[in-house]
């Protein structure tokens, strides 16, 4: 870059007798050289044609008769760059309204979303439909290795989602751990809880203990039976009743056993009817008492196998669930029981901080697009300008 | 009941009769040809008015602005011209010069106007923004995009090479 030397005082008295000189002011007589100069160089000015005046006129008065002045250089199409700031912002603000409302429908199927991230993702998964279909489902994909699936409430629901209609045949055991925690002056009202939800969905109750105290609240814990086929609402309206600290959810697959019993019952009932039927075309008594003899150990065959074939159907039939319910001290207490304002608040501040997530997320787009935005607006400009001055060299 | 008269109109009417000469005669000494100086002309001015309303008084004088549309005009026209093939240059009137009723005066003038056309572009446009626009230095800075001082320099410098093709021996 050239470095311009300051202008000295001599030339500073030069450059003001020339304004002077082009103000029509009076110039000091040393510098009346310049005064000349101005006014033969004025006098050399090119003059408007009759024809630009006219031309002149009219865009003064009517403005320009065609719309290319409006975008003199260069058309829209071209410039569509200097949009970009904008359209990242405009998608950036459509995804954190997309991450927003997402969340919001979350938000929506959890009734009692201010127990923790845990207790959110568990309601969740409550929520899922045919969940014991879905079971069925993986038992018939993975028929001969017993599935069991331990716990994190929150990845869960990745495996339910996979179910697609329940198999028929297959017969699957499932148990289910539940762990809630309450507050501790809540223990033997939700085991009450425990109990009503257990006959709404026509479960047994196989055993029960309830165990209360002033320290913690106490313990509670249930040996339930609840039909399988509505396993997925009694789990779903268990968790609400606490906070679940834990869930498990172990699945047997028990088509081997149950196939194999049927069989045997099959066989026995028709060696049964084979026998009955050799009874009566027998002749002889020995025979007779020979048949008979058969005819019982096939009959507590049979028993045997029907028996073990009805506890197969009732364990497919009936999920156990065992639940325990542990007072907590510092269990929140709006964690088992009805919506409060301080669900309220926690869900306001939950949603509070889901915005400002997104909205940072936005920014985070935003920022750096407009930044490279300028960027490039900047050295359009300065290469524009650059080229525009080389055009002066170039004559 | 009459409509108010329109005062951007106005103001852009005043200014056009302010500088409609300068203007032109800055243009001409740019480009060197009638035709393409009355084209840039005018689509500064066309330029000019549908920008008025964006003019803002905080960047420099409406004349400077004026005088900033135009420069840019001519400059691309400077550049399309040299894409394609190159301009010859108007014959300089030599009947006008011949008529001049002072032949000294005359002489002069056409010294004047030989040195001026001899001058560098950018010495050139210098002058023909100070001499036929009648930039002050700040205005000057503002078309230029580059410091009032450092405007005053290139000025100065210009008229001195200026003074000098004047009075070197033809």
């Amino acid at each position: 870059m050239r470095r311009r030397e300051p202008l000295s005082p001599e030339d500073e008295r030069e450059l003001d007798a020339i304004d002077r000189a082009l103000c029509g002011e009076p110039v000091d007589h040393d510098l009346r050289e310049f005064e000349d100069l101005v006014n033969e160089v004025r006098a050399t000015a090119p003059q408007m044609s009759p024809a630009l005046t006219a031309q002149l006129e009219r865009i003064v008065e009517h403005g320009p008769e065609t719309d290319t002045a409006a975008a003199p250089t260069k058309p829209l199409r071209s410039r569509r760059w200097v949009l970009m700031p904008a359209f990242g912002t405009v998608t950036a603000l459509v995804v954190a309204l997309v991450v927003v409302l997402g969340n919001a429908d979350n938000d929506d199927n959890d009734p009692r979303s201010s127990g923790g991230d845990e207790t959110v993702s568990v309601t969740k998964q409550e929520a899922q439909p045919n969940a014991g279909g879905a079971v069925a489902e993986d038992r018939a994909a993975t028929p001969a290795r017993p599935q069991s699936s331990t716990a994190d409430p929150a990845t869960a629901p990745a495996t339910r989602s996979s179910a697609i209609a329940p198999a028929r045949e297959r017969k699957v055991e499932t148990s289910v751990l539940l762990a809630l925690t309450t507050s501790k002056d809540k223990v033997q009202s939700t085991a009450d809880d425990v109990n009503q939800t257990v006959a709404r969905f026509r479960g047994i109750v196989a055993s029960s203990s309830v165990n209360t105290n002033d320290a913690d609240g106490g313990d509670a814990t249930f040996d339930l039976r609840i039909p399988t086929t509505r396993l997925d609402d009694a789990l779903a309206a268990l968790a609400k009743l606490g906070h679940v600290s834990e869930r498990r959810q172990d699945l047997q697959d028990i088509t081997a056993s149950f196939t194999s019993t049927q069989d045997r019952l099959d066989e026995a009932r028709a060696e049964r009817r084979g026998l009955l039927k050799a009874l009566g075309n027998a002749t002889s008594q020995n025979q007779i008492e020979s048949l008979r003899a058969r005819l019982r150990i096939v009959r507590a065959q049979l028993a045997s196998a029907k028996s073990q074939l009805a506890s197969l159907q009732r364990r497919a039939d009936y999920s156990r669930v065992n639940v325990t319910i542990r007072g907590n001290a510092k269990a929140e207490q709006g964690g088992g029981g009805s919506w409060s304002p301080g669900d309220a608040a926690n869900d306001a501040l939950r949603v509070l901080e889901v915005i400002a997530g997104v909205a940072l997320i936005a920014l985070a787009i935003a920022i750096p697009l407009a930044l490279l935005g300028l960027a490039i607006l900047f050295g359009k400009r300065v290469a524009r300008t650059r080229r525009r001055e080389s055009a002066l060299d170039a004559t | 009941m009459t409509e108010p008269p329109n005062t951007a109109t106005q103001s852009f009417d005043a200014l056009y009769r302010e500088c409609a000469r300068d203007l032109y005669a800055y243009v001409r000494t740019l480009l060197h040809d009638d035709a393409s100086a009355e084209d840039a002309t005018a689509l500064a001015f066309e330029r000019a008015y549908c920008r008025r309303d964006s003019f803002d008084a905080r960047r420099g004088s409406q004349r400077a602005w004026l005088f900033g549309i135009a420069r840019n005009a001519a400059l691309d026209e400077l550049r399309r011209r040299r894409r394609s093939a190159p301009l010859i240059a108007d014959l300089p009137d030599e009947g006008a010069i011949a008529l001049d009723e002072q032949a000294e005066q005359s002489l002069r003038r056409a010294t004047v106007r030989v040195a001026l056309d001899d001058l560098p572009a950018r010495e050139r446009e210098l002058i023909a923004l100070k001499f036929h626009g009648g930039l002050t230095n700040a205005e000057l800075a503002t078309v230029l995009g580059t410091s009032e001082s450092n405007a005053g320099t290139r000025v100065h410098r210009a008229v001195t090479k200026l003074r000098e093709a004047c009075h070197a021996p033809s």
